[in-house]
């Protein structure tokens, strides 16, 4: 057993981990509302990965008999979600650049007190 | 023995005042007056029926009604008894009122409230049976208050004259002061006694001091609702009423309520004999006070409610020295010749147009001849110039007083004197008082229907429709067949006039002073100084007002100037009142309203809370400015927060 | 051995690929390393076992929702000077800070002993089918029916909600 045989689990997780830090940086940083939304696919996509490592590498030893693959069934809600999230988000972006003739989220504030 | 129909009693005019005030406005006038005066006519039959089944056997009727509450081992039920005395109420409450209601027919034809004033006068008739046939001293507080609920709804009956339900807040307010006291010996003796029935308390034998307390405590709201020193000073201005209210309400029956409840708790009473002598020494006090009142005032109403306030001084002179049936003669007699008096100056107001003022009065023997016998016949009672009703009881009164061996035993101090000089006492002041009494009423009877008229030419006199003098006849006729009650038993013993006289027919209902029963004395002598005294009473009134008129009270003044102007200005005790009780509360009020009120209340919690929500949202606000990309930046701080909190240290 | 360098390779290749995607300027460039950052992620997958999940994140995030992707860009087809400069604040720097801490503190954590001694479990030696079509199937039409319903809907919605809001006037 080498390294990444003990590991297997710890290394997806970490790519988990810099794989949302990505999205997330983007999400904070990045002014075109596209990107933002790429960047939030990022993010999700990362779950997406925790999920399915944890769907193989279970932490608990012996889950219930039928659990195995329900991370697999929240990657497909995540996928699924996450095309209807694109969809309504792109509309939304396609609507404000027409009335605004911008993408950029931060010039749109006028949703507060 | 237990029936079944005492609550009709007080349950009829109950019905009454409920037809009456609900349904009156829509009813025809016809309508109402038969219900009010027929629910008071079948109260009083039933009443004079069960007085009948009164016998030798019979001692008294009782009926549980229901049960109103129980609470761990305190039971209060809505029971009624129906004994010598509270029976013999029961047909003066409902007999006078009755008779004033038919009066009230004549006297408020023409007012447009007259339904909701019978819708009162009912309600009260029913509270006033309440108290005096409640059977324990909670039903009686129930009437109690009843009574000084329709007192304070009849004297604020014309309410937009704001002097009038001034009054009317007076009287309440003075009550509420005694009822407190009432409340609290009830409190005493049911802590003490565990029951409130007067069965229970008229046969629990109490320590000293508890009696003492109890009975201190209840006289309290005696001074209250019976208008006594130093709690009388609601009743002139409740004269504010309408006339036959001050007749039925604050002459003849619910202010003799303190008279009755001390009667009632004669057990209570000579457990406490010093109590009973604060009892006589404040009843002295008040009739003298208000009889010097009465003799300078020119209201004619205001000299008939310190009469008032006077002969309740009389009744409780009466039961203080340990002469219960003394006492509650007297509320009987009083009763008639008061009531009579009172419906009788309504009738000279009333055929004066609202004129109250004796000084514009003056020679109505001619206008009025009914009016006129029948105020002669009462003041006649009420002076004891001839012996009819009022000079009986109120003579029985002063002579218990004068004999008395209730007191005997009370000392100042450890060795001080024996109070035995007390009973003398209160008889010399009450006799002075009982001049004053005759004076200040051939005062008023002069200056209202002798001499000449004095009022405007404008106002015509006339004689009242005879719906309200055949009242008056039947109240003047009893006035006179009243001293029936008060013969002394030496002339009656063995003829059939004995059974009615009072103190026979009330012997057992009230328990013995601790002292013993007064010595024996025979009445010739005591008679004879009253008669003394009324005369000289009417002497010199006869001396000062029969030919002068008004000239009488000038020269009255001429002599004592300075306590002529105390006494029109009764005694300043509403000044003093005002300046030592009212200023201060109003000033109380008034700082609780601006502190606690307007600046803690309102500044601190009313306004003060919503005004810090909205400076920390002001604060908070800053931080939604609008732009995502902070708010996920808090976001990833808060997450990176929460990493460390969880992963890093936990 | 043969997993761990194609695990390193895919690894290396998301990285790279995302950071492309937020630090690219125009969108396109950014869409289009998104595309093969899909497409590495799915060989992750595959490494994973999770065979269904890797093609359908090639047939519909990189095929569907990308194409839809680079569909907008096309359409609002920003000039350069609409693009706008790289800004940056306070907040910002804050945020990315924040993010970089609370990954730091994953990624150690992660290194760390995450998992209880022991022998690492496999689900993928274990279970017969694991990932596959039919396995995920059953799982999502027995165990999970109604969410999946609630997707379908939840999809309808989306398109509903996106046609009408892009239209403008109905």
């Amino acid at each position: 057993m080498d390294f990444f045989h003990a590991h297997q689990a710890q290394h997806y997780l970490v790519l988990a981990a810099l794989l949302f830090a990505l999205g997330a940086a983007g999400v904070v940083l990045r002014r075109n509302a596209i990107i933002v939304l790429m960047s939030i696919e990022l993010m999700l996509n990362a779950v997406n990965l925790t999920f399915l490592a944890f769907s193989r590498f279970p932490l608990v030893p012996n889950p219930p008999m039928g659990s195995f693959l329900s991370g697999h069934a929240a990657a497909f809600f995540v996928i699924a979600t996450a095309a209807a999230e694109a969809a309504v988000g792109l509309a939304i972006i396609i609507a404000v650049f027409r009335s605004r003739t911008s993408v950029n989220v931060d010039e749109f504030d006028t949703l507060k007190l | 023995m237990e029936v079944t129909w005492l609550h009709l009693v007080p349950l009829l005019p109950l019905i009454g005042a409920a037809v009456c005030g609900l349904a009156g406005k829509w009813l025809p006038k016809g309508w109402v007056y038969a219900v009010a005066l027929a629910s008071v006519l079948l109260s009083f039959l039933v009443g004079l029926r069960a007085f009948m089944g009164l016998g030798e056997q019979v001692q008294l009727f009782h009926e549980l009604a229901f049960n109103w509450f129980s609470a761990g081992s305190l039971r209060v039920d809505m029971a009624f008894t129906f004994d010598r005395l509270s029976g013999a109420l029961t047909l003066v409450v409902t007999g006078v009122g009755f008779l004033i209601h038919v009066y009230s027919v004549g006297y408020m034809d023409e007012d447009p409230g007259y339904w909701r004033y019978f819708s009162y006068l009912n309600l009260f008739v029913a509270a006033m049976l309440t108290l005096i046939l409640g059977d324990n001293l909670v039903a009686m507080f129930v009437g109690w208050e009843g009574v000084g609920l329709c007192s304070y709804l009849l004297i604020g009956f014309w309410f937009t004259d704001e002097e009038k339900a001034y009054a009317g807040r007076k009287a309440f307010i003075v009550n509420r002061i005694g009822d407190f006291g009432f409340l609290i010996g009830i409190f005493i003796l049911f802590n003490q006694i565990g029951s409130v029935g007067f069965a229970q308390v008229n046969s629990a034998a109490l320590p000293l001091g508890v009696a003492s307390i109890a009975a201190l405590c209840l006289f309290i709201g005696a001074t209250g609702k019976s208008a006594q020193l130093p709690l009388y000073i609601w009743l002139p201005d409740a004269m504010a009423g309408p006339t036959p209210v001050s007749a039925l309400i604050h002459a003849a029956t619910m202010v003799t309520a303190g008279v009755y409840m001390v009667a009632r708790l004669s057990h209570l009473y000579v457990s406490a004999p010093g109590i009973m002598a604060v009892v006589a020494v404040v009843g002295v006090l008040t009739a003298i006070w208000s009889a010097l009142i009465a003799t300078s005032q020119n209201d004619i109403k205001k000299v008939l409610a310190y009469s008032t306030v006077s002969q309740l001084g009389f009744m409780f002179i009466g039961v203080g020295v340990g002469a219960f049936f003394a006492g509650t003669m007297h509320l009987v007699t009083h009763a008639f010749f008061k009531a009579c008096l009172f419906l009788g100056s309504g009738a000279v107001i009333h055929g004066l147009q609202g004129e109250q003022d004796i000084q514009r009065m003056g020679g109505l023997r001619r206008y009025m001849p009914s009016t006129r016998t029948t105020f002669l016949i009462a003041t006649i009672a009420i002076t004891g110039i001839l012996p009819i009703s009022g000079f009986f009881s109120k003579d029985e009164i002063l002579g218990q007083a004068l004999h008395t061996r209730a007191f005997g035993f009370l000392t100042l101090g450890y060795s001080g004197p024996h109070l035995t000089f007390l009973g003398p006492l209160i008889y010399a002041v009450g006799s002075f008082s009982a001049f004053l009494t005759s004076f200040y009423m051939w005062r008023c009877y002069f200056l209202t229907f002798s001499g000449e008229y004095r009022g405007p030419e404008s106002v015509h006199p006339h004689e009242s429709p005879s719906v309200m003098t055949l009242p008056l006849w039947i109240l003047a006729g009893l006035s006179v067949v009243g001293l029936v009650l008060g013969l002394p038993q030496p002339w009656v013993h063995g003829t059939a006039l004995q059974g009615w006289t009072w103190e026979h027919f009330t012997e057992g209902v009230f328990s013995r002073p601790r002292g013993g029963a007064p010595e024996e004395f025979a009445p010739y002598l005591g008679y004879g100084i009253a008669l003394i005294v009324g005369w000289a009473g009417w002497a010199g009134a006869y001396a000062l007002y029969f030919k002068r008129g008004l000239a009488g009270d000038e020269l009255l003044t001429s002599r004592v100037r300075g306590l002529r102007r105390a006494l029109a200005n009764k005694l300043y005790v509403d000044e003093l009142y005002g300046w030592a009780v009212v200023r201060p509360i109003w000033a109380l009020a008034r700082g609780l309203w601006r502190f606690v009120d307007a600046t803690l209340i309102d500044g601190l919690f009313v306004n003060g809370i919503p005004s810090l929500i909205a400076w920390i949202s002001a604060m908070a606000r800053r931080f939604q400015n609008g732009d995502v990309q902070r708010y996920a930046a808090v976001t990833a701080l808060g997450v990176a927060a929460l990493l460390y909190v969880f992963l890093v240290r936990g | 051995m043969a997993e761990a360098i194609l695990f390193y390779l895919f690894a290396i290749g998301v990285l790279l690929a995302g950071a492309q995607v937020i630090f690219r300027r125009n969108p396109i460039y950014g869409a289009l390393s998104l595309v093969g950052c899909f497409f590495f992620l799915s060989g992750i997958y595959v490494l994973l076992a999770a065979h269904l999940i890797a093609i359908l994140q090639i047939l519909v995030y990189a095929g569907a929702v990308m194409v839809l992707f680079v569909f907008v860009i096309m359409l609002l087809n920003l000039k350069e000077e609409e693009l706008g400069e790289a800004r940056w604040t306070a907040w910002k720097a804050i945020g990315v800070a924040a993010v970089v801490a609370g990954a730091g503190v994953i990624a150690w954590r992660a290194l760390g002993p995450a998992y209880p001694g022991g022998p690492v479990r496999d689900n993928a030696m274990v279970v017969a089918g694991f990932g596959g079509v039919k396995a995920v199937g059953r799982t999502l039409y027995l165990a999970s029916v109604l969410p999946f319903e609630i997707t379908s809907l939840l999809l309808l919605v989306a398109v509903v909600a996106a046609v009408v809001v892009a239209k403008g006037k109905i």
